[in-house]
């Protein structure tokens, strides 16, 4: 009778620890694993690599503060973001108006898609030797490349969302009444909207991949130039400064546009397929 | 109401492509209850959707009302067997309903009215700010139903309703519909391959056969009042009778769909 109180108390802190594992498992194993990488880094910099050529974390970190402290980091930050956001907003926009129009007319489709499958190999960094001669190295030759390899990827995708509408979701509506422009805006845009979102993260990614080469290749800002500038004074500390800037800045961003997506369009990303 | 006369349906070219449907005639009348009976691949949704006006005639002729068929119309509206895709799923219950009543530019001030309506008719008034994926699959189909009825359609085409949910619901549904379809009037046009659901609902069961060239075999009337009880030996025997006219017909359907 006496070990009951006991076992009780034991029961309910196990409870407890699984609960607290069970809420946190997540946070705690991808802080864990940042941890682990970054201590990994350190000692092989300090025994197996040369320090000079993988500055050990210390190092960067040592380089990273006064960036941070002046604001200089920040400026190249901005810059380079930017360029991905008028690139990014204006590609997307362009994608889903030119997307959707294909997905619907079946002659414009069968005039613009060969075009289109030929261009969606020219990669952002395939275009820069004839961007830069169109628009030299200013904002606007860096505009157009992440304007250009947004474009094709949620082009893409938007046409595949306007195809995969249910046929009965149209039919239906049409039985109810809607005229050709209702089942348009009303039922096939808010149809193809979870593919239109996941072509544009996967643009974002894209254009965080594209903005480096343009800015090493024509620019005289932007991480990508902090790279190229660092490379020349054989700075690897500052070189392993913007890699990382780079990796938070496209982590960050794709957190933040899938917080807006949830915040903003979830009713149509979360319901989108229904089993009968 | 709804004539069909020696009707084809021929998919590809004309010599040599698909005889989906050949030489079907019916009159469909105003305010009756027809069950499309037959295996799979006999064309029975084939001959739904030229009803709806979905897909064209390839010949002979269809007409509502004296009027040949072109395109969908208003009057006559589909019911499809996966509510999950007919319906609008980012809506809410009420607001599929309100959808249907805005592109039907019913007047503002009746909305409410027809939504209460309706939605209790169905049983679905205490979920009205669900959205359809919280909803079971009975409860999705009987949204489509209200959201379909608050338009007041002349002719309800149905592409086997029910068939996805499970027999208890089924008969719930059944019931519902039975019920439905005596207040409101309407004519009911409703595909199914289940033997005993065409018994329990219909008042004529046009039987068809295996595709290809597929066509009325009979058209049987169903003269018994409801509601009806299975057990009745009545419709034992007519199940029987049935399913032994139609038992060639499913072998080569299985024979053919393999």
């Amino acid at each position: 009778m006496s070990d009951t109180p006991y076992t009780d108390r034991t029961l309910a802190t196990v409870a407890a620890r699984k609960k607290f594992w069970r809420q946190y498992q997540g946070p705690l194993l991808a802080a864990l694993s940042v941890g682990l990488s970054l201590i990994v880094w350190q000692v092989l910099s300090m025994t197996l690599f040369d320090p000079f050529l993988v500055p050990p974390p210390t190092t960067v970190a040592t380089s990273a503060w006064p960036m941070i402290l002046s604001g200089e980091i920040f400026q190249d930050v901005w810059i380079s973001m930017t360029r991905v956001m008028v690139g990014f907003i204006t590609g997307s926009a362009a994608a889903i108006i030119v997307g959707v129009l294909i997905g619907r007319i079946n002659v414009l489709h069968q005039l613009l898609d060969p075009v289109i499958e030929m261009l969606r190999y020219l990669s952002p960094t395939a275009m820069i030797p004839i961007a830069v001669i169109w628009f030299g190295i200013g904002e606007m030759s860096k505009y157009f490349l992440i304007f250009w390899g947004t474009f094709f990827i949620v082009l893409v995708n938007t046409v595949a969302g306007v195809w995969r509408t249910p046929i009965a979701r149209q039919r239906a509506a049409e039985c109810l009444g809607a005229s050709r422009f209702q089942i348009f805006f009303f039922v096939v845009v808010p149809s193809a909207a979870p593919f239109i979102v996941t072509g544009m993260r996967v643009a974002m990614a894209s254009s965080f991949m594209s903005i480096i080469p343009a800015e090493i290749l024509a620019a005289d800002s932007g991480i990508g130039y902090l790279l190229q500038k660092s490379s020349m004074l054989l700075q690897t500390d500052k070189i392993f400064v913007a890699l990382i800037t780079i990796c938070i800045l496209g982590f960050a961003t794709d957190k933040v546009f899938r917080l807006i997506v949830e915040r903003t369009l979830s009713r149509f990303t979360a319901n989108s397929s229904i089993s009968p | 109401m709804l004539e069909v006369r020696g009707v084809h349906k021929i998919y590809g070219e004309d010599p040599g492509g698909y005889v989906a449907l050949e030489n079907i005639s019916i009159d469909i009348r105003a305010g009756e209850f027809l069950c499309l009976l037959g295996p799979s691949g006999c064309g029975k949704s084939t001959l739904l959707n030229l009803l709806a006006g979905f897909e064209e005639i390839s010949g002979g002729s269809v007409s509502f009302d004296g009027q040949p068929i072109r395109g969908a119309g208003r009057d006559r509206m589909m019911f499809f067997q996966d509510a999950g895709s007919a319906l609008l799923p980012w809506l809410t219950v009420e607001e599929n309903v309100r959808f249907a009543l805005r592109v039907r530019k019913i007047p503002k001030a009746k909305w409410d009215g027809i939504i209460s309506t309706y939605l209790s008719m169905v049983d679905l008034d205490n979920h009205r700010t669900k959205l359809p994926s919280q909803l079971s699959g009975g409860m999705r189909q009987r949204l489509q139903i209200a959201r379909a009825l608050a338009v007041e359609p002349r002719v309800l085409l149905m592409d086997e309703p029910f068939a996805a949910l499970d027999a208890m619901t089924r008969r719930r549904m059944h019931a519902a519909l039975i019920d439905i379809w005596q207040r409101t009037g309407q004519t009911i046009v409703f595909v199914t391959h289940d033997i005993a659901e065409a018994i329990a609902l219909a008042d004529r069961i046009a039987i068809m056969s295996v595709g290809p060239r597929s066509s009325f075999m009979r058209i049987m009337d169903v003269e018994a009042p409801r509601p009806r009880d299975m057990s009745n030996p009545v419709y034992a025997a007519l199940f029987s009778e049935i399913e032994t006219m139609l038992a060639p017909e499913i072998q080569r359907s299985e024979e053919r769909l393999g």
